[in-house]
């Protein structure tokens, strides 16, 4: 099996007044494991179903390695699509439906269950052929699912949030299956999600999309690190925010002037002097101290309340009105976590200044 | 306190089994009435005339060519009503789940009409309107006039299924490359089979026990019903007695064997 690439040029979606999808440009590249990030109806469902040929695009081409799709049905395309609710076909026993593709282009029967029993191998599911897909877990669902969509040879495989209806555990154990079956089959996956965590795990390249706008495509360090824009600074991750205005830029750093004085931080895209800013820190780059040590910004916090989410301890504190959160790895020696007043320090490199923009209208 | 509700509840299942004995009473007495009339070697059929018990209406029945023949005509028009009804139903049912609200609803009430019209009505004007081809009453004729508002019914019921099917399964064999005539014959298809089943009983009950459409169109040629009808003016035997015995105990049996059936249908498909 071998991937393709997956071009869109200037693809849009529109439902009457409404534009789902705004003119979109973006190439995935043959083999890539890449996803699509954003919250309930930022269109990232659309554009999966214009990709798959349930939809045609009001606008634009779609190109599947070289040849123009646009117009072809589902059946017709290299694509193979899993669905949200999976759609295992009930009435036939598993390796029925691993086969189904094959049947419909006239493979033998013999020849059918042979491909089907070694795709149930490839998905770990040896021996399950003759089950009905009640009788599994959800987990083998997910599997036969994927094994059913990996029998056509699809060049891209194309997965709508596939793991959400799984229990955590499960969901975890998924995500490096997922991405083992790409490493191997080498087909081009594109994964809508929601879910940050599965996005940065799994992904070589992630696209976070608002309101039918892809807003940045990078790698997940990039998105993380460096997002494009403030929603994506706060969809992705968590973070603390200071409002201020810019007061010069220069080198690559801007001094932002809040309620608390003036701020070193990395200067974002689109940032100019005098405009409204928000500054981003990540909660795991806050440091705690008992006395500022003077190398960078400092922001002196009333102790609230302690978090334990296990592998690591959030602590909640009060600046004077502006709430902000500490990320402590959960070493057992954080029995200085709740003294009542902490100085939480920010180094300028850990600090990333954004136009305040479409998030401050948002919110 | 609780000796008045007690007693209050206790006078309130007094009722109720009352009323109960009434309308299973009210259900079923005629029918003791009738199979009972019909070992009666009195006739016309009579209970209260009783001239000592005999089984000598099934012989007689067993003799009676035009009774014997109308049972085969109504097992065929039945048939053929099936044949004709559940294509047509399916049809429909498939149209209107695919069409947009408006144009649906519109559709929705021609289609179902039929079934609110008074069946003489649908009778007369299936003779009429087929006479202008030439085509007279008879069999033929008698399975259209019967489907006119059997059809109706079946596809009611088929809507009844398909409002139940996942679309997502129909997408899913499309995109695993199946043509639509693959994904009608493989998924749809397969995923209607129990409402086909229902409708092809109820189809098959509806045919048979039709007097009021079938006695416009059937012409020279008799069914069951329309020949016990006409008997009727002319004085009726016993015999007739039998063919609602006979009839009771097909039912029934037919219904057990039908639940039967469906409880195995579920048992295989308990997502369906």
């Amino acid at each position: 099996m071998r991937g393709k690439s997956v071009s869109l040029d200037s693809v849009s979606m529109r439902f009457g007044d409404f534009t789902a999808v705004q003119p979109t440009t973006l190439t995935i590249q043959a083999g890539e494991f890449f996803s699509i990030l954003g919250p309930s109806g930022c269109g990232k469902t659309t554009l999966l179903r214009m990709i798959s040929g349930f939809m045609t695009p009001t606008g634009g081409t779609i190109r599947i390695g070289d040849a123009d799709v646009t117009a072809l049905g589902p059946n017709r395309r290299p694509t193979a699509l899993i669905f949200q609710n999976l759609a295992l076909f009930p009435l036939m026993p598993v390796w029925e439906n691993v086969a189904f593709g094959l049947e419909v282009r006239g493979v033998s029967k013999r020849q059918r269950r042979e491909k089907a029993e070694e795709l149930l191998a490839l998905v770990a599911l040896d021996g399950q052929g003759d089950k009905l897909p009640t009788a599994l877990s959800g987990g083998q669902r997910q599997r036969v699912a994927i094994a059913r969509a990996l029998a056509v040879e699809p060049a891209v495989l194309l997965l709508d949030e596939p793991l959400s209806a799984l229990d955590l555990k499960l969901r975890q154990h998924m995500r490096t299956e997922l991405k083992e079956i790409q490493r191997k089959t080498g087909v081009t996956f594109l994964y809508i999600t929601h879910d940050q965590g599965e996005a940065l795990t799994m992904s070589d390249r992630v696209a976070v999309m608002r309101s039918g706008i892809v807003e940045q495509v990078g790698r997940g360090d990039d998105i993380y690190d460096n997002p494009a824009t403030s929603f994506v600074a706060s969809f992705v991750g968590e973070s603390n925010r200071l409002s201020g205005t810019v007061e010069a830029i220069s080198g690559g750093q801007a001094s932002i002037a809040t309620r608390f004085g003036t701020l070193q931080a990395r200067c974002g895209a689109g940032l100019t002097a005098g405009e409204k800013a928000i500054v981003f820190i990540r909660p795991e780059r806050t440091r705690l101290q008992d006395t500022p040590d003077g190398s960078g910004f400092a922001l002196r916090g009333t102790f609230l309340r302690r978090d334990l989410e296990g592998p690591f301890v959030n602590l909640f504190f009060d600046c004077q009105g502006l709430p902000v959160t500490v990320h402590v790895t959960n070493d057992s020696r954080h029995a200085s976590d709740s003294a009542a007043e902490r100085w939480l320090c920010i180094a300028p490199e850990d600090a990333l200044a954004l136009p305040a923009g479409a998030l401050a209208r948002d919110e | 306190m609780s000796s008045t509700a007690s007693s209050s509840s206790s006078a309130s299942r007094v009722v109720l089994s009352v009323y109960m004995a009434l309308f299973f009473g009210y259900l079923f007495l005629p029918l003791i009435l009738m199979v009972a009339a019909g070992f009666n070697s009195y006739s016309p059929p009579s209970v209260t005339q009783w001239q000592g018990f005999s089984l000598r209406w099934f012989s007689e029945l067993a003799a009676d060519e035009r009774i014997l023949q109308g049972i085969v005509n109504s097992v065929i028009v039945a048939t053929g009503v099936i044949a004709v009804s559940l294509p047509l139903g399916l049809s429909g049912a498939l149209l209107l789940s695919r069409l947009d609200a408006r144009t649906g609803s519109l559709l929705y009430g021609v289609l179902v009409s039929p079934v609110l019209t008074p069946g003489i009505i649908l009778g007369i004007s299936t003779l009429i309107f087929w006479r202008q081809v030439d085509v007279g009453g008879g069999l033929g004729l008698t399975v259209m006039a019967q489907s006119t508002f059997i059809a109706a019914y079946c596809m009611l019921m088929f809507m009844a299924r398909l409002q139940r099917q996942d679309t997502s399964l129909e997408e899913a064999a499309l995109d695993l490359g199946a043509t639509h005539l693959q994904v009608f014959r493989r998924i749809t298809l397969p995923f209607l089979r129990p409402a086909m089943l229902s409708a092809a009983v109820i189809a098959f009950l509806q045919s048979i026990e039709n007097y009021n459409t079938t006695v416009f169109s059937i012409g020279a040629s008799h069914t069951l019903v329309t020949e016990i009808g006409s008997r009727m003016r002319f004085g009726l035997t016993p015999v007739v007695n039998i063919i609602g015995l006979l009839f009771v105990v097909t039912t029934v049996v037919v219904a057990v064997l039908y639940v039967l059936l469906r409880q195995r249908e579920r048992a295989r498909t308990p997502a369906g």
